[in-house]
């Protein structure tokens, strides 16, 4: 409610936008390669039901929220992340409540007529046999190379796009008792990525498809690396909220933030307003932090007796529009003051932070 | 002017003015300067003009007032008359007089210059009378004047051949000063002619001397002479040029040896403290001992330092040195012993003890300004001991509270949580007035020194508490948060036991902070404002001293952080719990139910747990609840309320329709104000908080998998299972059921196959658990 009333101040090009997309969703990308439109794709989740891919675009005015392109998918999508420098490009990650199976798809060119077109697929990343967790593209560019992540392994994937090809270039076993849950890839490194599982938060280096390093954090369900910082990482744990890490000490966080009242679910680092992180959360919302990361070389202990105000002070705003969990999360690219968020029950929300942004 | 004068009077002014219009130099002079505007009775002065008068007062009076006017006017004339005749009688009486007078002093000096005459012979003749006999004894007197003159010589020269022998026998009745004297006068004699005429003399006056000085010196450092007489004996040295320099600095060495002694020691201070914890004894022996002891030598020091200063006036610099040294180390003896664990009655008693020496001291020595120098040491003691009173304070508190650690693990006692809150309210609040109980008494104390220091005490206690509270906030953010990231890694490697102990401390915490914030520290602000008020001036001054609201605001918060920091932890315990249950069996390829979970009973056994605990630390919902609502209008917990009440009758009336829709619908409605509502701190609402909690996340496990009929079937059985416990357990059982619901929903929605069980199959499921739980615990007890 906060949130509509901010936004009808600053008039109506930055209302709130919503989208309904009917069926439940979990998952919405930011398309970052496509630079004429703010885009987001998102893909249902429904197990019984046909299920689909939505490509949504910003209305140049910004006044509507309109769904650009309808594209049906064989399976349920439990993890959808748009190619950085395709705009047709995305990959799937989904499952058939049985087995789970990860592609990359094309969307076809002609997509004018909306009646479902299929949508091409480029390649199935078919080398998983356990539940698949993530698909990662590098976001800082033209990379050659995704990264998917299973319960059990980490697979390095070589993408030739022009003959729909797609190789395993390297594979690596998380070790036993490491369920791997998601991850993130360093956009400062194109060798580094993060893997979270059960009890801690690993670092992987893809040369050596080797961990490196690892953070030990229970429960972890979230990573977000900050595009604009190196060496900052932001981590979502259920209960204990979100933690910012310096990647050169990880022994204890550089700050914390007391996250959602119930688990928080995902994190987002604005790719251009430093400090602004979005997290969402079971408890139906989606908090907007301000941090100053600046003080690096603050003892952790000082966080820890951090006065409560200050840490009020932190949280700008929770937008409460939603009726479920929020699952899915993505500021936009091309608008950094714009995000889109998407709960259980496939409501797309898109709000700007604008209002917020003078706070800095 | 005349209107003010009494009337009486009115004769008599007017006798004065007319005299003195009469005598004075000029009529102008007069006190009622002639105006053409004077009134009708101003008779009296020179403009008078009778004509304008008697029209006046023919116009204005009526015949009766011109009558009486007359008859008045004729009484005053005569009175005047009659004046005026007395006035030249007396004049002339006076002028025969003064005639008189002249006559008889004409006559007197007649028969004067004869005699006078007579006088002068006289006084000549007397004066050449005079002058003979002075003439004829002025030979005679010559003579006799040179006669004196040897006698005197001579009897010098007897003085110096009897020296030797009266010194021996000044000697042997010890009137050294007369024999120091005697030597002195013939010092100058023998210093002419000691080398000639009266060598023996002067040897054997010197052995005499010498001798006299031995005993001079033995007298100085004699402490059993008087002072009287060591200050003589030394003055008699100076006299006799001794080089007193060192026997000065030997005195004085002397001196510094005995302050050895006298520096405070611990024995002291704990005998004298025996004596002032026993009061008892002090009636009994009222100059007992123990304490006596130290005083005498303080007294026989400052007897000491006063003899030196009769003895050695010009020494004031160096005593005034050695007894600031004296005070200063007695008051760091003081202060030490302010930083242990005393009473301030305790300290007190060493104060004031210091403080007597202090006084006598400064009784010999004025300049020293020992008072003010003794005040600057004791207003670091007492700060010093109000610091460490506050330290200690907070040692026990967090003694007490360390104490659930301690008492969890031995499993000792029946309700450790309840102890170790009992223990530790007791601490905060016992301990806060006894405190102040203690300052109290070092504010009424009477003592000269810390009179002074009122104003600064009381702001160091206000400020104390400040600081105090300030630093239990941070203390126990510290105790649950420092144990919160080593205890994720305990946790881990430890298993449950220090996850569950933290838990209940951080329970613990909580309370505590509530109850600071609504009891202690009212209670506190009473007291203070009760003995503790005045340090207000100075308070702007230096800054907020004790600023309760502050204090209530972060422990507030502070109870608040603590309490979800509980929840929090307790819901990590059952989402490891859930989250064992929900990835470890395949939900796809799960079997027919045969039984309910035994996930459940766990989860149940946790919820057991955590009542147990909330139990023994939190009060009872109900009474307290309102009072919250009232003073805090929480805009969150007053939105859920009626909005609850609205769910009942709606989900009352919408039961016969489908499940899904149903909850849809209600969804729409209330969700969110129903599952996070503001927690309280109350049993009911920590419980239902974290029974609320864990069936959200035991519907975010559901969500998170697929399942098969089966498995479908299985959580139904379960879910179905658990309705019963839960909502006893739980406050809000709109909710409960509605979040029970959601858990069916979502495992529906997750189902390839969504049958469920059929209602007998369910209830003979859940009545086969029950037995077997009731004769479970059958077999335990």
């Amino acid at each position: 409610m906060q949130g509509g009333s901010s936004g009808i101040g600053y008039g109506l090009k930055y209302q709130i936008l919503k989208f309904c997309l009917h069926t439940q969703a979990r998952c919405i990308s930011d398309v970052k390669a496509d630079t004429d439109h703010t885009s987001f794709l998102t893909g249902t989740l429904s197990l019984k039901e046909e299920n689909e891919v939505h490509l949504l675009r910003l209305s140049s005015g910004g006044t509507e929220l309109i769904c650009e392109g309808l594209f049906s998918h064989p399976n349920e999508i439990w993890d959808l992340s748009s190619c950085p420098f395709d705009q047709r490009i995305f990959s799937t990650v989904f499952s058939t409540g049985e087995s789970y199976g990860a592609a990359i798809w094309q969307i076809p060119e002609l997509y004018g007529q909306l009646n479902s077109p299929q949508l091409e697929l480029i390649a199935a990343l078919d080398a998983h046999v356990g539940k698949i967790n993530c698909v990662l593209w590098w976001s800082s560019g033209r990379h050659d190379k995704l990264v998917s992540i299973d319960e059990e392994n980490i697979f390095l994937w070589s993408l030739d796009c022009s003959n729909k090809n797609a190789q395993v270039q390297s594979k690596q076993s998380s070790g036993m008792l490491h369920y791997l849950s998601g991850g993130a890839w360093d956009p400062h490194d194109v060798n580094a990525v993060a893997a979270t599982c059960e009890s801690s938060v690993q670092f992987w280096d893809l040369r050596s498809m080797g961990k490196t390093n690892s953070i030990e954090h229970a429960h972890v369900r979230n990573v977000d690396y900050d595009t604009k910082k190196k060496h900052l990482l932001v981590t979502a744990a259920d209960e204990s909220g979100i933690h910012l890490w310096d990647l050169r000490m990880l022994k204890a966080p550089i700050q914390e933030l007391p996250g959602h009242t119930h688990w928080t679910w995902a994190v987002c680092c604005n790719p251009e307003y430093d400090g602004f992180i979005l997290s969402a959360g079971t408890d139906s919302t989606v908090n907007l932090w301000l941090v100053s990361t600046s003080n690096h070389d603050e003892l952790p202990s000082e966080s820890l007796v951090e006065s409560p105000n200050q840490r009020a002070n932190s949280l700008l705003n929770s937008y409460s529009d939603y009726e479920d969990s929020v699952y899915g999360l993505a500021w936009s690219s091309r608008e950094p003051w714009i995000f889109a968020s998407l709960s259980y029950d496939g409501r797309v929300v898109v709000e700007s932070v604008k209002p917020f942004l003078s706070r800095k | 002017m005349s209107g003010d004068e009494v009337p009486l009077d009115e004769k008599a002014r007017r006798m004065r003015d007319l005299l003195s219009s009469f005598y004075g130099p000029d009529p102008s002079m007069s006190p009622n300067p002639p105006s053409k505007f004077a009134p009708l009775d101003a008779i009296n002065s020179n403009s008078f003009n009778a004509d304008h008068y008697l029209n006046l007062l023919i116009h204005k009076s009526s015949l009766e007032g011109l009558l009486q006017r007359h008859v008045g006017m004729a009484a005053e004339i005569k009175n005047l008359d009659t004046d005026l005749q007395m006035l030249v009688y007396e004049n002339y009486n006076k002028f025969i007089s003064a005639t008189d007078a002249i006559k008889r002093m004409n006559s007197n000096i007649m028969g004067m210059e004869s005699n006078m005459e007579q006088l002068l012979e006289k006084i000549k003749t007397v004066q050449s009378r005079s002058d003979g006999v002075n003439t004829s004894l002025f030979e005679k007197r010559e003579h006799i004047e040179k006669l004196h003159l040897t006698r005197n010589l001579l009897r010098k020269v007897q003085f110096i051949y009897d020296l030797p022998a009266r010194l021996g026998k000044c000697i042997k009745s010890e009137a050294y000063a007369d024999a120091v004297r005697f030597y002195t006068g013939a010092m100058p004699i023998f210093k002419a002619y000691g080398d000639s005429s009266f060598q023996d003399c002067k040897r054997a006056s010197e052995e005499a001397i010498a001798i006299i000085i031995k005993n001079l010196q033995g007298k100085l450092f004699s402490d059993s002479e008087s002072i009287q007489a060591r200050a003589e004996a030394a003055m008699l040295l100076k006299q006799l040029d001794f080089p007193v320099d060192s026997l000065k600095e030997k005195l004085f060495e002397k001196l510094e040896q005995s302050l050895g002694d006298l520096q405070l020691k611990d024995e002291d201070i704990s005998r004298c403290l025996l004596m002032s914890n026993d009061p008892s004894k002090l009636e009994n022996h009222p100059e007992s001992v123990a304490a006596t002891v130290h005083e005498a030598s303080v007294q026989e020091f400052v007897e000491a330092v006063r003899a030196y200063r009769v003895i050695f006036p010009d020494s004031d610099k160096q005593l005034i040195k050695l007894a600031q040294e004296l005070v200063t180390k007695n008051f760091e003896t003081g202060e030490q012993y302010g930083k242990k664990r005393i009473r301030a009655a305790d300290l007190l008693a060493v104060l004031r003890m210091i403080w007597k020496e202090v006084l006598l001291m400064d009784e010999v020595l004025h300049e020293s300004v020992l008072s003010e120098f003794s005040l600057e040491a004791v207003q670091i003691t007492v700060k010093h001991h109000v610091a460490s009173r506050f330290s200690h304070l907070l040692h026990d508190i967090s003694d007490a509270l360390t104490k659930v650690y301690v008492g969890q693990k031995e499993g000792m006692e029946e309700f450790p949580l309840q102890v170790a809150l009992g223990a530790s309210k007791k601490a905060v609040l016992q301990g806060s007035m006894d405190i102040l109980l203690d300052f109290r008494q070092l504010l009424d104390d009477d003592l000269e020194l810390l009179v002074k220091l009122r104003e600064s005490i009381l702001n160091w206690v206000q400020e104390g508490f400040q600081d105090f509270f300030r630093e239990l906030h941070g203390r126990f953010l510290l105790l649950s948060g420092r144990n919160n990231s080593s205890g994720q890694v305990h946790g881990v490697v430890e298993g449950t036991q220090g996850d569950r102990i933290l838990a209940s401390l951080v329970l613990v915490l909580a309370q505590l902070s509530v109850f600071i914030e609504q009891t202690a520290i009212q209670r506190i602000t009473e007291e203070i404002a009760a003995s503790f008020a005045g340090g207000g001036i100075r308070l702007y001054e230096n800054g907020p001293a004790f600023v309760p609201g502050e204090i209530c605001r972060s422990f507030r918060s502070a109870g608040e952080k603590l309490l979800h920091h509980y929840i929090n932890l307790r819901n990590q315990r059952i989402s490891v719990l859930l989250r064992k249950r929900f990835t470890t069996p395949n939900w796809v390829k799960h079997k027919e139910p045969r039984e309910v979970h035994m996930f459940v009973d766990l989860l149940l056994q946790e919820l057991e747990a955590i009542k147990k605990e909330v139990k023994q630390v939190l009060p009872q919902g109900l009474l307290r609840r309102h009072q919250r609502n009232d003073s805090n209008g929480s805009t969150n917990s007053s939105r859920s309320n009626p909005l609850r009440e609205g769910k009942l009758s709606r989900t009352n009336t919408q039961k016969a329709r489908s499940q899904l829709l149903e909850t849809h619908l209600a969804k729409l409605f209330k969700q969110k104000v129903e599952i996070f509502t503001k927690v309280e701190c109350t049993q009911e609402s920590v419980i239902t908080t974290i029974v609320k909690f864990s069936l959200k996340s035991l519907q975010e496990f559901v969500r998170h998998q697929t399942f098969n009929r089966s498995g479908f079937q299985q959580i139904q059985l379960d879910i179905q299972y658990l309705r019963t416990p839960l909502k006893e357990a739980a406050e809000d059982e709109a909710a409960i059921d509605f979040l029970l619901d959601e858990v069916s929903v979502a495992a529906a929605e997750r189902c390839l196959d969504p049958i469920p069980l059929e209602q007998p199959i369910l209830d003979k499921l859940i009545q086969a658990k029950l037995t077997k739980s009731l004769s479970q615990s059958a077999v335990s007890s």
